[in-house]
């Protein structure tokens, strides 16, 4: 044991954290060693080694976190069901007409795939290869083209089958199935915020994106059933937790079985299955991984009181609660610019969490609003994977190009994140009607 | 002092790197294939419970054991490919010496992490094993999977030992190729295997075409 108060040792411990963090050293071990140093500065070598050492089995070894292969699963099978072209098409003999009707097209298309494979840098490789020839090709104006997909791939997130949305709910110990409804209507409205901004902009400057398609019926009707294994995967997810016939693992078995049998059906290969199945393991290892070194760091940030002594210093901050969330969320887009998501959010979110409870604020809203500043700061720059990705497929448009189209987007996304910030009831709606709570 | 030879030293340390690397991608299966169980034991629990009105007898016990397939086995896989997230910002502005030092240096404290961390998990195996703890339904032994840990985290240890050896190689001839360590990409490149990943090798080429339209 150190003779020194335990939140000094708290405080050094998150600078120790950050040093680690900032020479490279994986998230998950430099969580784990700090947790681990921390715990035996104070209260001893042998409880504190011990203590942790029981951390990775006792924490990974629970019912809700089997949730988490599955849902990856079902991502990585999505990209062998042949599922985009069918998506976009439908998409676009429904939404088509409207002004800028490919783009609007492009952003339901890639939300509602994005959602099932879970990875929106991918989508947003996917979409670049389906879309935007066809945007292009229209006479489309190409930063539109290449924004919409860049910025469509970041809805994965909030519509379930989301991963991200239950490392969350684990972290803070909360329900993972309130968490994955209460994605479900921002993520809509977000997606629905993007196609208004589209619409405006292109009444705006109509030269953007000329008009191509009529509305027809019933080529729209036989489009359709092609976006079938999307909407069941969904439907069953968002079924199961809502009427609670089945548990998230179990719901999201079932929708990996469904896209893996018409990924079977789509003529995948075994090399394919073989790649999908190895890519889902790697993943989730290092999710887990991550879950128990940040686990054995969240006991260390107990012992210290830390997480108190920072939720006391921003409740007693002569501010209004609203302006700490937004610096909050200001503080998150930074962090963001320079770290992957489940690094960040899994680092911040033991001290973040209970100082913003403190405030007054509702766990799970809190839990929608960060996911999507994590999505955000996929577009933004100087990272901006989801540009480098669209870009990649296209050099024909410079990237400055992609960054200028995404700017549309970003400000949808700001104005969703004030929407959800003065209208909370957005989010809390329908967790707050399954579950009969507040 | 010792001279390094360095094409012993390479040529070594490549054909350990390789032995490893299968015992690894072993490991890695086994990790898959429970997941890929995973998916049918949840659909047959859904059509037991709800078709058939029969649930599988201990099916939250299992599964919860089953986790630590996936949970642990694969960690070393995961780490000799580079996939467990870290910050390489600040670091991807060093380069030569001064780059693969800062890769030493984290490579050590990492080692020293995970060795601690092997001790008292197989502490706490032993005790469920000296103790014949078991899940309280279908009370299936608790052991395994506990030891299941210390199993997988020396595992990481030797990994992490042979990617010290790598870049310790690295350190002191900054121009050899290297080996044995995963490589740190910038973004372009990180875009790169995205789309590779999602797209296959084509899309160039279909880029292209479509450039040309």
């Amino acid at each position: 044991m150190i003779d020194m108060e335990p939140l000094t040792i708290g405080i050094i411990g998150i600078f120790a954290l950050m040093g680690l963090v900032f020479i490279g050293v994986r998230v998950f071990i430099a969580a784990g060693a700090v947790g681990m140093a921390g715990l035996i500065a104070i209260i001893g070598w042998d409880a504190g080694v011990g203590m942790a050492g029981t951390i990775p089995h006792s924490k990974s070894l629970t019912y809700v976190l089997s949730v988490l292969p599955m849902f990856i699963l079902i991502g990585y099978l999505a990209f062998h069901a042949g599922m985009t072209q069918a998506v976009f098409e439908a998409a676009r003999k429904w939404l088509g007409w409207l002004p800028g009707g490919l783009a609007v097209a492009t952003v339901f298309a890639t939300a509602g795939f994005a959602a099932v494979s879970g990875a929106s840098t991918a989508t947003a490789a996917v979409f670049a290869r389906t879309a935007i020839p066809e945007m292009l090709r229209h006479g489309y104006d190409r930063r539109l083209a290449a924004g919409v997909v860049a910025a469509g791939g970041t809805l994965a997130s909030l519509i379930p089958p989301s991963a991200i949305l239950v490392l969350y709910a684990i972290i803070v110990e909360e329900s993972v199935g309130q968490l994955l409804l209460a994605g479900f209507i921002p993520g809509i409205i977000s997606a629905v915020i993007y196609a208004v901004i589209i619409v405006t902009r292109v009444m705006v400057s109509p030269e953007m994106a000329p008009k191509t398609e009529r509305f027809q019926l019933f080529p729209a009707l036989k489009a359709t059933p092609g976006t079938w294994p999307i909407v069941a995967v969904i439907a069953i997810i968002f079924s199961a937790i809502y009427n609670g016939w089945a548990t998230p693992t179990d719901a999201g078995a079932l929708g990996a079985f469904v896209v893996f049998s018409v990924a079977l059906y789509r003529g995948m290969t075994a090399n394919k299955l073989k790649e999908a199945l190895l890519e889902t393991a790697k993943l989730t290892v290092m999710i887990f991984s991550i879950i128990w070194g940040v686990l054995v760091f969240v006991r260390f940030m107990g012992f210290a009181g830390l997480p108190a002594a920072f939720a006391d210093l921003l409740t007693g901050l002569d501010m209004s609660p609203t302006l700490i969330i937004i610096m909050i969320l200001i503080g998150y887009a930074i962090l963001g610019m320079f770290m992957d998501g489940i690094g960040m959010l899994l680092l911040t979110l033991p001290i973040v969490y209970p100082a913003v409870i403190a405030l007054g604020y509702d766990s799970i809203w809190f839990g929608i609003i960060v996911v999507k500043m994590v999505e955000v700061c996929l577009i933004t720059p100087p990272i901006g994977l989801n540009c480098y990705v669209v870009h990649g497929v296209r050099p024909d448009i410079p990237l400055q190009d992609v960054f200028r189209g995404i700017g549309l987007f970003f400000v949808a996304d700001i104005l969703t994140v004030a929407l959800f910030i003065a209208y909370p009831e957005i989010i809390t709606w329908l967790p707050d009607l399954v579950a009969g709570r507040g | 002092m010792v001279a390094v030879n360095d094409s012993g030293y390479g040529a070594n340390l490549a054909a350990v790197n390789r032995i490893y690397s299968i015992f690894e991608d072993i490991l890695a299966w086994v990790s898959a294939a429970g997941i890929f169980l995973l998916m049918f034991f949840g659909t047959a629990q859904i059509v037991m419970a709800k078709i058939f009105n029969y649930p599988i007898f201990g099916y939250i016990d299992l599964v919860e054991q089953s986790i630590a397939l996936f949970a642990f086995l694969a960690v070393a896989y995961c780490q000799r490919l580079g996939g467990h997230v870290r910050m390489e910002l600040i670091i991807s502005r060093f380069s030569g010496r001064t780059f693969w030092f800062a890769e030493v240096l984290s490579i050590l404290a990492s080692m020293v992490f995970i060795a601690l961390m092997i001790s008292p998990s197989y502490g706490h195996f032993l005790r469920a094993w000296e103790a014949g703890d078991s899940t309280i339904n279908a009370e299936i032994a608790i052991w395994p999977t506990k030891l299941m840990v210390p199993v997988a985290l020396t595992i990481l240890w030797l990994r992490l030992f042979l990617q010290f050896l790598g870049y310790f190689r690295l350190f002191l001839t900054p121009t050899a190729t290297p080996i044995a360590v995963p490589l740190v990409l910038d973004v372009e490149e990180q875009a790169e295997g995205e789309i590779q990943d999602a797209l296959g090798d084509d899309y160039k080429a279909d880029a292209d075409e479509d450039a040309k339209q």
